[in-house]
């Protein structure tokens, strides 16, 4: 019994010097700084590659006050699960985001202005200028999205099936269409097109349509898709299917998977996309028999092409919006910009510091790409444009190319979703 | 009787022709995704379709285990699923015992409520959950896809074990009862044993349910410390790069501790256990 | 079974006639506590939506709307062609993964060697994740290089390939066969449960009295093992008609609208339209009309004495 007594109060010791131990280390902690820690969302392309986890490394180990904590997210659940977090109040400090969603949360009042953070960032006077657009809502408005990483569309081509045809890439809309046919022969399960009108197809659809002329919102903002000139220019882009034959059957419900994999096994002659596919498509084929050139225009004076920005937002439930700032303005800076555009992932670089390295300019997908950034429209940031994106434009145009609708009808659909 | 040789071959014929035919459709798309695991990236978009790989490759799996937090993924889906089948398993046992041997008023309103539940789409569900889990606190961990999972495991096993025990007969209960057994261990001894092959039904349910379930996991874990396969094999498709290898190896891989977790809980579902149980 | 308990077993008998309630309570109140505690908000939560119009984030801007977005539902022109696919979906996809899990069920009922492997391989349908499921299907189903065309065209069946997810005619039963594929093994595991319990005896009585392997299916297994095709068959509906994961990620939804079931309708408008008022009333739509099919089915089921109470 006595030993038992003991042995309780031996433990009972350990007990309390244990605690004391643990209180005392916990408010040694306490008074060490502790850093502020920024939570941040974002989707990679191929997460294997260990770049943007060094790159949060660097920016903790170069930031002692800030602790940056990310969480990657698929892209194709991004945009939702963003949307359930924020609507219960456990949304990110800040995360990666696209002009698609702009128009959307900007009328939910979700993300927080930048203009003043922006006004005393060092890096500002290098981003390219008209960059800036792409995270406004109105040109004299606030700035929501810092721009990080874009793309312009353009056009590949098979260099070798065109010098066996003895024609040049097209320029134009007419030459575009001239080429296509040549191109296609059904026998040989060949087309000249890999028109996309499944999921994702809406980026290419807009690159022609504003290549043919066509714009979404004139100079006040007002809707205009389904002017009468844009009717005529979808006309034509619904005619490369149904009526000139010149895409795969397939096309109206192919997805990025599938027109990528047609080109890649040689079943289409050109596919318009952008710098973030020409690593995978000169893998495949060769870099000699994969050409690029700027989207086709109606009128050569005149060219177009479409842009889309994939930018860095802080969100107004932040309760750290200062650090969180320091961190998406610190990814748009020049040494972890050239990071992650020459990396695989990479797209193009928003700053003209890094945009003229000869790791860019000499690589002629960058250089195509960038090259069009000049004359490049972006989604206007409307909030109907999150739905139009995500599915009102894919059912729209599927039953266009299946003359379900007319093409009158269909912009008219995509305008009222816009204008949501 | 010393069965002819013909004789032999036809039923070996009646066994194996129509098991080849079924098994040949179950396997066959698992088999093209194992051969896409295997296939150089040069392989797989091929103008005329390509079955075999010239150079087969397992870089894939090597990649995945190597570069990818793939194994800490299956270590969060194992330690949910199996979580999930424990709890689950024994609430739905504890309510279908209830429905199948206890007559109380209310009874088919009550059972009826339990499959309302499953009539909305769980999209739907997602926001109003995740509230739920944040003020449990539990968001992030693995509790809250045991819990989440468990909530629609459980009314489908019950559905399940409730018309299981009901094919016993009371007679059964009753004898049981008549030699001095309790409720529990009639329940124990009787009703448990005979409705086995039921239990081994509902246990696979639910473990696949878990294994496999996407738009939970994919709300309510942010990090590895609770994310698991389903979710983190979708990380695998990036805006413009596509890790067929990573996501066919994944997907080979993944099936598997399934295919194993039924070879050993198939063994309940063998003819014979309920022979002679009225009889006797 | 000895007799330990005997006197306690009178006892507790005594005293369960003057508390019948309190063992149903004890054993349900864990699933009784799972589904109220954490199911009955989100579904009070969904009524609650369908008659505001609601706005995420802005709580100032959410109203009332009585049954404006009921009203919407009647007009919109997309509800009856969703409504129509899901009930072809539904019923299409669970009758032929019944059917094709009672062949498989059948099948690894028979003993043979390697039977525990067989049985063990025959879930990988069921147990690949739906993502790889959908993924997989749709490059089978390519048409510039899937291989179910090449199969087709080398057989002779096809003349030349079709694109079978983007024509409005088969796109639909395109992602149905998926999810057959996905779904036989489920029938096949809960018909061979089933199957155990059907006495050896009654199978050599029938085949004594000399009846052939179809009549013994048709008199002896079949009725025996139809409660529980019958049960199994309709919460499989109900799963099946909120399942959209396949139609999501294989068409969309798309072309047009061919493959647009309800819930991915539901979907598309709380989430991309970001008019959670509406997608909850449309889903609570169609937990109205699956209610009243299932009360019709039970009321069915109950009549043949299938449910044995």
């Amino acid at each position: 019994m006595l030993r038992s007594w003991r042995l309780r109060t031996v433990i009972l010791c350990l007990g309390v010097l244990g605690l004391i131990l643990i209180i005392g280390g916990a408010t040694q902690s306490l008074h060490a700084q502790a850093p502020t820690v920024v939570r941040y969302w974002l989707w990679l392309d191929d997460p294997t590659e260990p770049m943007f986890d060094q790159l949060v490394k660097e920016f903790n180990a170069t930031h002692p006050g800030i602790k940056v904590e990310y969480q990657l997210v698929p892209l194709s659940e991004y945009h939702d699960k963003l949307v359930t977090a924020l609507a219960a109040g456990s949304g990110p400090d800040a995360g990666r985001f696209k002009d698609w969603w702009l128009g959307e949360f900007v009328k939910l009042t979700a993300l927080e202005p930048l203009a003043n953070s922006i006004a005393k960032w060092v890096g500002r006077s290098d981003v390219i200028e008209n960059l800036w657009n792409t995270g406004k809502i109105t040109t004299a408005g606030p700035v929501y999205m810092m721009p990080h990483q874009f793309i312009t569309f353009y056009l590949y081509y098979r260099k070798d099936w065109f010098a066996q045809a003895g024609l040049k890439p097209p320029a134009t809309f007419d030459e575009f269409l001239a080429a296509a046919k040549k191109m296609t022969d059904p026998a040989k399960n060949q087309y000249g097109f890999g028109l996309r009108g499944g999921a994702g197809g809406q980026d290419q659809w807009l690159a022609f349509m504003v290549g043919g002329g066509a714009r979404m919102v004139d100079g006040q903002g007002r809707v205009i898709i389904n002017s009468p000139e844009a009717v005529k220019v979808n006309q034509w882009y619904i005619d490369l299917f149904r009526v000139h034959k010149v895409a795969p059957p397939s096309a109206p419900t192919d997805a990025y998977a599938q027109v990528l994999g047609a080109f890649q096994a040689g079943n289409t002659a050109m596919m318009a996309h952008h710098v973030g596919s020409s690593v995978l498509v000169t893998q495949k084929l060769g870099a000699g028999n994969v050409g690029v050139v700027p989207i086709p225009a109606a009128d050569p004076a005149k060219p177009a092409t479409m842009a889309t920005m994939s930018g860095n937002v802080v969100f107004v439930t932040s309760k750290q919006k200062e650090a969180a700032f320091t961190f998406i303005s610190w990814l748009s800076e020049t040494t972890p910009m050239d990071k992650w555009s020459g990396s695989r992932q990479g797209q193009l670089p928003v700053l003209k510091s890094v945009a003229r390295l000869p790791r860019y300019t000499e690589n002629v997908f960058f250089k195509v790409s960038l090259d069009g950034a000049n004359y490049a429209i972006a989604w206007p940031p409307l909030p109907g444009v999150g739905y139009v994106s995500a599915q009102a434009w894919q059912a729209n145009m599927q039953r266009a190319l299946l003359g379900q609708i007319s093409s009158k009808d269909m912009l008219d659909e995509i305008a009222r979703a816009l204008q949501r | 009787m010393r069965r002819r040789p013909l004789r032999r071959c036809l039923a070996a014929v009646k066994l194996w022709v129509p098991l080849g035919a079924w098994l040949t459709f179950v396997l066959a798309p698992y088999a093209w995704m194992f051969l896409t695991s295997i296939k150089p990236p040069t392989e797989l978009y091929t103008k005329t379709v390509r079955y075999w790989p010239s150079q087969p490759t397992f870089e894939g799996y090597r990649l995945l285990m190597e570069t990818t937090p793939f194994l800490a993924y299956m270590r969060n889906s194992g330690i949910v699923a199996i979580s999930t089948c424990v709890i689950a398993l024994a609430v739905a046992m504890a309510a279908a015992y209830c429905f199948s041997r206890i007559p109380f008023r209310g009874k088919s309103v009550l059972l009826f409520g339990f499959l309302v539940t499953q009539l909305f789409p769980s999209v739907l569900l997602v926001l109003p959950l995740f509230l739920i889990m944040r003020s449990l606190g539990i968001l992030n961990t693995p509790p809250a896809l045991i819990l989440a999972h468990s909530t629609f495991a459980v009314p489908f096993s019950t559905w399940m074990l409730t018309g299981f025990f009901n094919a016993i007969p009371r007679e059964l209960d009753e004898a049981a009862t008549i030699d001095g057994c309790t409720r529990l261990q009639t329940f124990r001894y009787v009703l448990l044993p005979l409705s086995a092959p039921g239990v081994a039904a509902a246990l696979t349910y639910i473990f696949i349910y878990s294994w496999n379930e996407f738009i939970y996991a994919l709300t309510f874990t942010a990090d590895l410390q609770a994310r698991t396969l389903p979710v983190g094999l979708q990380t695998f498709m990036g805006e413009f790069i596509i890790r067929w290898d990573l996501l066919t190896a994944g997907g080979v891989i993944t099936a598997l501790p399934i295919v194993f977790f039924f070879m050993l809980v198939q063994r309940q579902l063998i003819a014979g256990l309920t022979a002679g149980a009225v009889k006797g | 079974m000895r007799s330990p308990g005997r006197s306690s077993a009178r006892a507790s008998r005594g005293n369960r006639r003057g508390r019948t309630w309190l063992l149903p309570l004890f054993l349900l109140s864990p699933a009784l506590a799972l589904l109220l505690g954490i199911v009955a908000y989100p579904i009070a939560r969904a009524i609650w939506l369908s008659f505001h119009r609601l706005e995420i984030l802005r709580p100032d801007l959410t109203q009332y709307v009585a049954l404006d977005n009921y009203r919407g539902l009647l007009q919109d022109p997309v509800i009856p062609i969703a409504l129509q696919n899901s009930v072809v979906w539904v019923v299409g996809v669970v009758v032929f993964q019944c059917l094709g899990g009672l062949v498989g069920a059948l099948i690894l009922n028979r003993r043979f060697p390697g039977r525990a492997m067989v049985r063990g391989l025959a879930l990988i349908p069921w147990a690949t994740p739906s993502v790889l499921v959908a993924l997989m299907w749709t490059w089978m189903l390519d048409g510039n290089y899937g291989l179910v065309n090449d199969l087709l065209v080398k057989a002779g069946i096809l003349s030349r390939f079709q694109p079978w997810l983007a024509q409005p005619w088969s796109a639909l039963p395109a992602v149905m066969l998926a999810d057959v594929w996905q779904g036989i093994p489920f029938f096949a595991v809960m018909l061979l449960a089933a199957l155990q319990a059907i006495p050896e005896e009654l199978f050599e009585a029938a085949r004594i009295d000399g009846a052939s392997a179809w009549r013994v299916f048709r008199h002896v297994t079949l009725p025996l093992l139809l409660p529980t095709i019958l049960i199994t068959t309709m919460l499989r509906m109900i799963w099946t008609a909120n399942y959209m994961d396949l139609i999501m990620i294989m068409t969309g939804g798309g072309p047009g609208y061919s493959s647009l079931t309800i819930p991915l309708h539901a979907y598309y408008m709380a989430y991309k339209r970001l008019d959670f008022g509406y997608g909850s009333t449309i889903a609570l739509v169609q937990v109205a009309i699956l209610a009243v099919a299932i009360v019709a089915y039970i009321r069915l089921l109950r009549r043949n004495e299938v449910m044995v109470q």
